[in-house]
């Protein structure tokens, strides 16, 4: 038995060791059993993961698992390229929930459910047939729909968002099914083998691609299939919106990958082009909805759609480059879409368990009435400024060295012969800059807002910090969003195995062959700033020594300071500019009224400002679809009145029009 | 039984079963439409009993005399209590389609019938194949009696007549079911009209009339 295999198994086992224990053991130590059974599936994922990455041997067949064809699990080394970084995300997600998870989220159901969601995620890039991958997802799509659900009883829109969760994963994967059937009766097999003999220029390769590419950005929440995040995202508990976020999404773009690399590969140049268009709009779309919210965990799955966008636009972009056999660049694209997936899954990792302590402590999600939490929990407060760092793709994170291989690949990839892609890679950059522009206001806003200056509110005054293995868990996820950074070079090596393309890294340094100039070292990088910081340090420490020490305070505060916590910016106030810039796109809806007193006309009584902002995605194009369905449903009751007589009508009709169909 | 006699009988029983099933259709008053069933039960009985005798099979016979006891007696009985409780000279009033309409239905209905079992005609040419198609036909009746009447004592005689045709092709091309089954067949059914003659009351007493048209409140 190969380590793949031992792998696999170990991951199965484990998974029903922990439904077992969250079934069996009493409430008092359920959350630390079934928490470390479950964390124990996501290591076993990263073993399995990095078993199949360095040595692609092993199989498991699953025969009894499925009547007729059985379950076929054989991960590729992109496959367990993906299963290591779900795993870890789950693994960190498990060992936080043990903390974190409490009322309903600490309930049986919920234990059960979650190992059953990190195993079936974990299997996904395993399966080696159609048949088995959908069924992967469907397990994943239904334990991540019960997992929404933890908190139906106690809040309302947890149903709502459930039912837009569960309608739109259906959508999902009623495209993939269809998508998949399409390969297979062309291929002759529902084994992703025979489905990639299918010739790419044919026609049924162009629907089926189309199809599947819909299903998996519908899973990925790229727009405009993304409007399942920002209420599913809020309403999971956090270590679950993590998961969710970190790893269940990346499993669209696996999809994507496996479509466009494995199933169908040197499709038409078309295909490159819908992906990158894809990727562009999700990508400025996603960041702008973010960088307007002050929900802090919409903006989190705001920022989702952002990043999925960047990792279909480096995949469309590595599509686009391959059909006009531009290698090189092409590689180095493709590298950078795993980076992005790896950063993305630890960077938002480490933001959504963050922002689940920081609920956890003050029962706030609305940045609005946050604030003055760095000196409350200050480990958080680290851990969530790494994972801001990382999001906001500065140097020193990992997010950096992703978006610096895509921007490589970008500016190395325009090829003025093909006029349409020598202006498609330059309108990438600037989405690209667009999008790391508006995701640091955003970052700073979310940083920000939530954990400097005073408390806004009652619950962020009086929050404390989160229990050790909280804490534990999120400095896991921001140390690897700084390490990754500082050494990102095994990290491109991995991704550049996965991908199929020579060695991007050497050492520790990420160097993109083929490209001039393509080398990072982040650690060079961070010695040349920090010498040339060290003037300006030194200049400001001497200054501070010479002068005394003076303390300034209001000139005609009268003694007082300003004490309300009102007058400090708010995360409304302070994307009020972005909000007004991008006017027509996030169309914001402003309610100010204000109230005189009414023996003056001169005089403000109170003032008060609402906002409310509505997505134009939803509001044109589901709002009209579903009042469409809704039509089609009304009309459709007609046909069922309440009169037995029609009812029985109809069976009669339709037997005597099936005899007289037989008799012609 | 010489083979002459036995068309003979089973020409005669099927067309007194086609009969009645043409007449139930015809007539509206429900006391009227009860004879016709028991007519039809016994129709049907003598079948039976003609097939029994013509294969000398023991338990056809059986058969025979239970479908005789169970269609011609009981449920007729229960269906002239459930009448008589309803009132003197009870009518199918307003038929979703009126009478001439339903027999025209009637004329077509037997049409398709022998259109559809001409692939049954060809199996044999025996009496008993033959007259398959009134079978079907009584299946067909017993349809359109279900979703053409108001009265809820007009529908289980849709129903029973509906049974009766699937009894009767089952009698004809099978030479009849196992005793075991035709024993729980014909429970079913016994039971199945118990039950509606305790709803029919109910019915009325929660509504005064036993007119289905009432009962449209129970959808979503």
């Amino acid at each position: 038995m190969t380590g793949v295999e031992l792998g696999m198994t170990a991951q199965v086992v484990l998974a029903a060791a922990a439904v077992a224990a969250a079934v069996l053991v009493p409430p008092r130590l359920r959350n630390v059993v079934a928490g470390t059974f479950a964390a124990a599936v996501g290591a076993s994922g990263v073993v399995t993961g990095a078993a199949a990455l360095t040595d692609h041997s092993g199989s498991l067949e699953l025969s009894t698992a499925l009547p007729l064809t059985g379950v076929a699990l054989d991960p590729t080394p992109l496959g367990g390229f993906v299963m290591l970084v779900a795993g870890a995300v789950g693994a960190v997600a498990a060992v936080f929930a043990i903390g974190y998870a409490h009322g309903p989220a600490a309930s049986r159901t919920s234990w059960v459910a979650l190992p059953a969601f990190l195993v079936s995620m974990q299997l996904v890039p395993a399966a080696a047939d159609a048949v088995s991958f959908l069924l992967m997802w469907e397990l994943m799509a239904l334990a991540s729909t019960v997992l929404v659900l933890t908190e139906h009883r106690d809040r309302e829109e947890v149903r709502s968002a459930a039912l837009w969760y569960a309608a739109m994963t259906h959508l999902s994967f009623g495209l993939l099914l269809l998508g998949f059937t399409v390969l297979a009766a062309e291929g002759g097999g529902t084994g992703f083998d025979a489905m990639s003999a299918v010739d790419p220029k044919s026609l049924q390769a162009s629907i089926a691609f189309v199809l599947l590419i819909a299903g998996f950005a519908t899973k990925a929440g790229a727009v405009p299939f993304h409007v399942w995040l920002p209420r599913a995202h809020p309403a999971a508990p956090s270590h679950v919106s993590a998961v969710m976020s970190a790893a269940m999404v990346k499993m669209g773009v696996y999809g994507a990958l496996l479509v466009a690399f494995r199933l169908l590969p040197d499709g038409p140049a078309w295909w490159g082009f819908v992906v990158v268009a894809l990727g562009a709009v999700s990508a400025t779309y996603g960041i702008l909805q973010a960088s307007v919210t002050s929900d802090l965990k919409r903006l989190l799955a705001y920022s989702t759609t952002e990043n999925i966008g960047l990792m279909f636009l480096a995949l469309g972009t590595a599509m686009l480059l391959r059909s006009h056999d531009v290698s090189a660049p092409a590689d180095a694209a493709l590298v950078a879409c795993l980076l992005l997936l790896t950063s993305h899954a630890a960077f938002k990792t480490a933001l959504f368990l963050g922002a689940g302590a920081v609920l956890h402590a003050t029962g706030e999600r609305d940045l609005d009435r946050m604030g003055g939490l760095a000196a409350r929990m200050p480990v958080t407060h680290v851990a969530f400024a790494l994972g801001a760092l990382g999001a906001a793709a500065l140097p020193l994170s990992v997010g950096f060295v992703a978006e610096w291989t895509l921007l490589q690949s970008l500016i190395h990839g325009a090829r003025p012969d093909d006029r349409l892609v020598a202006a498609m890679m330059p309108i990438s950059v600037a989405v690209v800059a667009l999008t790391a522009g508006l995701a640091l206001l955003t970052f700073v806003k979310a940083y920000g807002i939530a954990f400097l200056a005073r408390p806004r509110s009652s619950g962020a005054a009086g929050a404390r910090e989160a229990t050790p293995g909280m804490r534990a868990a999120m400095l896991v996820a921001a140390v690897a969003v700084i390490g990754l950074g500082l050494v990102p070079g095994p990290l491109a090596d991995l991704a550049g195995r996965a991908a199929g393309v020579a060695d991007p890294g050497s050492g520790a340094a990420v160097d993109l062959p083929g490209i001039a100039g393509g080398v990072l070292d982040p650690v060079a990088v961070t010695v040349v700033a920090a010498l040339l910081a060290a003037p300006v340090g030194v200049v400001t420490l001497a200054a501070a020594r010479r002068r005394r020490r003076r303390r300034v305070d209001l000139a005609w505060g009268c003694g007082g300071a300003r004490i309300s916590p009102r007058m400090q910016y708010t995360a409304t106030s302070y994307a009020e500019p972005l909000a007004r810039v991008f006017d027509d796109a996030v169309r914001p809806e402003r309610d100010v009224v204000v109230t005189h007193y009414s023996e003056s006309r001169y005089l403000v009584e109170r003032v008060q400002f609402r906002q409310r902002l509505d997505e134009v995605v939803e509001t044109r194009l589901y709002q009209p679809v579903l009042r469409a369905g809704d039509r089609v449903g009304a009309a459709a009751r007609r046909l069922q009145n309440g009169s037995i007589h029609r009812y029985l009508g109809y069976s009669f009709v339709a037997l005597v029009a099936v005899l007289v169909v037989v008799a012609l | 039984m010489a083979s002459e006699t036995f068309a003979q009988l089973v020409g005669l029983s099927t067309g007194v079963l086609l009969l009645s099933g043409v007449l139930l259709v015809w007539r509206r008053s429900l006391h009227a439409q009860v004879a016709l069933l028991a007519t039809q039960g016994v129709a049907l009985a003598v079948l039976v009993l003609v097939l029994g005798l013509h294969e000398s099979d023991a338990e056809l016979l059986a058969v025979a005399a239970l479908v005789l006891v169970l269609k011609a007696v009981v449920l007729p009985l229960i269906l002239v209590r459930t009448v008589a409780r309803l009132g003197v000279g009870v009518r199918e009033e307003t038929p979703v389609i009126n009478t001439t309409a339903s027999l025209i239905a009637l004329s077509m209905l037997t049409m398709l019938a022998y259109l559809v079992s001409r692939p049954l005609l060809t199996l044999g040419d025996g009496p008993t194949t033959t007259a398959v198609p009134v079978g079907i036909a009584l299946v067909l009746y017993g349809m359109l009696l279900l979703a053409t009447r108001r009265h809820a004592v007009s529908q289980l005689l849709g129903f029973l007549v509906l049974d009766n045709g699937i009894a009767t092709v089952a009698f004809l091309i099978a030479g009849g079911v196992p005793l075991v089954v035709e024993l729980g067949v014909s429970l079913d059914v016994l039971l199945v009209v118990l039950i509606l003659q305790v709803l029919t009351s109910r019915i009325r007493t929660e509504f005064g009339e036993a007119d289905l048209d009432d009962l449209s409140e129970l959808r979503d």
